[in-house]
């Protein structure tokens, strides 16, 4: 009963986010430096905050040019960029999303442009599909606990031990792990759904050990993470890294764990569609993006991860993710079309549901 | 009469290089059938493999037709990196269950059974192949065949194709130009027998009338048995021409020297001063008809010899030496000096004495009535492998522009002497025939003019 009842709740979300596509988000306006030249419309599903260094950073090198950046919620914009694919027009020079399966679908269905250019070729081979979908950042899945609680032997290192700890200790954390809704994430289902391709029976356990411990479920990272700072949760799982360690920056005592077992690591996805006004300039900003100079600011002001450089100070984990095979990419490919099938993603997201939702016992 | 045709060599090669283009062009047409045919196979094997993956997960669960989709498939699609997907799932009602509901299934459906059938098609413009497969169902809610119909673009093929018809036309030119070189190679040592034959007929001595003996390929032997054939013929006409000369030159012998005898018993005493020039005059023009007629039959005698006579070596000095003593006569003007210069060593020439003192003889007596004022040097040397007797005299000689004409029958440029004769013509042939060459030298001021009679020197005897 409390199955449907969450599936229901699940689909009234979908729903409710399917009418509030229309609806614009938040839209912010980046005047060009110099008299204004071009103006370059980002449609973006990543939070500003990230963004900001590197619009302003993109406006040193094109001082002409006004950057109009709107925000969504990865659903609302990819359905609004399916929208706009088959009407042959609408907004938006540049996609940016972080539902990178989403791209993925949109480049599949013919809506993205190619774009081939120095600076795109350095993109790694498992962040590049067709040329058309860009992964340009290098987000590790971690762990994020609050150290003021959660004692040192009981941190998690790996998936094994956080289910092992919610098991040993379930009145201690009961209500206090905090997780992404995935209904209501794009975010949080991508990493759901590739947890349960790369390890189904650890991941099983892990459902089955936050069930127990009536995880707590929210919608994005920032909300999770405010519980974790504000005391309400102490461990959050599957937080990406780039939101963590700016939480760890403004409150040290929120300590980041990359899991030593695997580590999923996602990369935000960038695309031209075809309606785009101003492909060159969005094509500009993509090789920015790619860039050395954008990598650095990306990984100095932005995301902090990178794959060439060691984690970032004050984050325990594995000494070298991707030589050590822990780091497992997100490969930006077809295989992210099946996480967009439509009864896939409802079956998943209502045996999600109903596994999180009863507790076992 | 004779018109240019292209060379035997460019019709040859122009038609083996076309032959070859026709055959490389047919090749890479064969090698980009079969890639492509390659490439299908190759990747609708992925196809096969996902739509069975993806057959396999259309159950029935309470009553109610389910598809959970296998990200293993499409991982396995995947293996084509660039290519899109699309698929539909579609229930036995028609209802599309997942998937693009605008994927047409593009053949009859009813037909599909749990063998994927494939074929190529275009979809939402873009060139497709797709696999269609279906799966019994046999619940009691739910029965019939469901299908699942799966397109993947044909990017990944297509470069598979094109590559693989790049490398074999790579193949295939290569062997081309190979092919064209070597052909090249084979008409041109094909062809040289022709060009041979060609050098053999313009090296020849026009005089030499004797069959060629250049060996020649199969196809050009009636070629060259006409040529022999035509040579044999025209010898003979030649030798008989000879024979008559000879014939006429020995018949006219006997009446001249009767006539000369008579002349010469006429009392001049009695005659008219008149008379008596006219008698002078016709003295010598029996005098010259009668050296003429001995030149004929000297000619004669030299041509006859080389038809029968074997080479042997002989020495130049001593045939220069007799020809020398016959050709300077007894009675010659005592103010004129001659002289006779040979080298200690023996010179030898592989030849026939009397043709070759005969030659000499005519040389000297050529030199004595035509050239010779005061001076008349003879000289046998051996240089740079060639024997040699030079006869020099310190007439005014002939300039370089006549000695073309010289060696021809019949012919002086001293056209107030009358006819000169055969002198050179005797010497030249004989020359010709012995491997040699009769040469003139201008008159210079160091030197007179000069005739050169060159023989190659005999190598066994010339230590």
């Amino acid at each position: 009963m409390r199955a449907t009842l969450a599936t229901l709740c699940a689909l009234a979300l979908l729903l409710f986010a399917g009418v509030a596509g229309a609806v614009e988000g938040d839209r912010v306006f980046f005047k060009s430096q110099q008299v204004q030249s071009a103006v370059l419309t980002i449609h973006a599903a990543t939070d500003l905050d990230a963004m900001r260094p590197l619009v302003l950073d993109f406006q040193q090198i094109a001082p002409g040019v006004s950057v109009e950046f709107s925000d969504y919620v990865t659903n609302d914009l990819f359905r609004e960029a399916e929208q706009a694919c088959r009407q042959g027009s609408g907004p938006g020079d540049i996609l940016l999303s972080s539902s990178v399966d989403q791209l993925v679908k949109l480049a599949n269905d013919g809506c993205a442009l190619q774009h081939v250019s120095a600076e795109a070729r350095s993109a790694p081979a498992w962040a590049d599909w067709r040329e058309e979908v860009y992964g340009f950042t290098f987000e590790p899945a971690v762990i994020v606990y609050d150290s003021t609680k959660v004692p040192p032997r009981d941190v998690p290192h790996t998936h094994d031990e956080l289910a092992d700890l919610l098991r040993r200790e379930p009145e201690v954390y009961r209500g206090r792990i905090g997780t992404y809704d995935v209904a209501a994430s794009g975010i949080g289902y991508l990493l759901a759904f590739n947890d349960a391709r790369q390890a189904p029976t650890i991941y099983g356990r892990l459902l089955e050990s936050f069930s127990r411990a009536e995880a707590v479920k929210r919608c994005c990272n920032a909300e999770v993470l405010g519980e974790v700072a504000n005391g309400n949760i102490r461990i959050a799982y599957n937080i990406l890294g780039s939101y963590a360690y700016a939480a760890y920056r403004k409150n040290p005592n929120l300590k980041i764990v990359v899991p030593r077992d695997y580590a999923l690591i996602l990369s935000r996805g960038v695309m031209i569609p075809t309606t785009s006004g101003n492909p060159d300039l969005a094509a500009r900003f993509l090789d920015y993006l790619l860039s050395e100079r954008g990598q650095r600011v990306a990984r100095e002001q932005a995301f902090f991860f990178s794959e060439k450089s060691p984690l970032p100070d004050g984050v325990d984990g594995p000494a070298a993710l991707m030589e050590s095979g822990i780091g497992r990419p997100i490969r930006i490919g077809p295989a992210l079309l099946a996480a967009q099938d439509r009864i896939l993603r409802e079956r998943f997201i209502a045996d999600w549901a109903s596994l999180i939702a009863k507790p076992l016992n | 009469m004779q018109s240019i045709e292209r060379s035997l060599f460019s019709r040859l090669v122009l038609r083996v290089a076309l032959v070859l283009a026709l055959g490389a062009a047919i090749l890479v047409t064969a090698a980009w059938y079969y890639a492509r045919a390659a490439a299908d196979d190759a990747y609708d094997r992925l196809l096969q493999g996902a739509a069975f993956q993806m057959t396999e997960s259309l159950t029935v669960e309470n009553g109610m037709l389910t598809f959970q989709l296998p990200p293993s498939a499409f991982e396995l699609l995947g293996l084509a990196g660039r290519d899109r997907i699309f698929y539909r799932v579609m229930a036995p009602s028609g209802r599309t269950l997942t998937g693009y509901d605008d994927l047409p299934p593009g053949i009859d459906l009813g037909a599909v059974r749990s063998t994927p059938v494939f074929h190529s098609a275009v979809y939402r413009g873009t060139p497709v192949r797709v696999a269609v497969t279906g799966r019994a169902l046999s619940d009691p809610a739910v029965s019939g065949w469901a299908h699942i119909i799966i397109a993947q673009t044909t990017e990944a093929r297509a470069e598979l194709a094109s590559q693989l018809t790049l490398r074999a036309s790579v193949l295939v030119a290569v062997m081309s130009v190979l092919a064209l070189a070597g052909s090249a190679l084979a008409v041109r040592y094909s062809l040289r027998p022709v060009a041979d034959l060609g050098e053999a007929l313009r090296s020849r001595d026009p005089q030499d009338l004797t069959p060629l003996a250049v060996a020649v390929p199969r196809e050009l032997s009636p070629f060259v048995a006409s040529i022999n054939h035509f040579m044999n013929r025209l010898d003979d006409r030649m030798k008989l021409l000879q024979r008559f000369v000879a014939d006429s030159a020995h018949q006219l012998r006997t009446p001249l020297t009767a006539l000369s005898a008579q002349v010469s018993l006429i009392n001049d005493d009695s005659l008219s001063d008149r008379d008596r020039r006219h008698l002078t005059r016709v003295r010598d023009r029996a005098a010259e008809l009668s050296r003429f007629t001995n030149q004929l039959l000297s000619h004669a005698m030299v041509i006859h010899r080389f038809d029968s006579a074997q080479l042997t070596p002989v020495n130049l000095t001593e045939a220069a030496r007799k020809a020398f003593r016959a050709a300077v006569p007894i009675t010659i003007d005592p103010d004129i000096v001659v002289s006779f210069e040979a080298p200690d060593e023996e010179v030898t020439v592989l030849g026939d004495a009397l043709s070759l003192r005969e030659a000499i003889v005519n040389v000297i007596d050529n030199a004595l009535r035509h050239g010779t004022i005061s001076r008349l040097e003879v000289r046998v040397a051996a240089r740079d492998g060639l024997a040699m007797v030079d006869v020099e005299d310190d007439g005014p000689g002939l300039s370089a522009a006549d000695f073309d004409y010289l060696t021809r029958r019949f012919t002086s440029t001293k056209s107030g002497e009358g006819s000169a004769g055969l002198g050179f013509a005797i010497a030249s042939e004989v020359a010709a025939v012995l491997g040699g060459a009769l040469r003139f030298r201008e008159k210079t001021g160091a030197h007179g003019f000069t005739v050169v009679l060159e023989l190659p020197l005999h190598a066994q005897e010339k230590s």
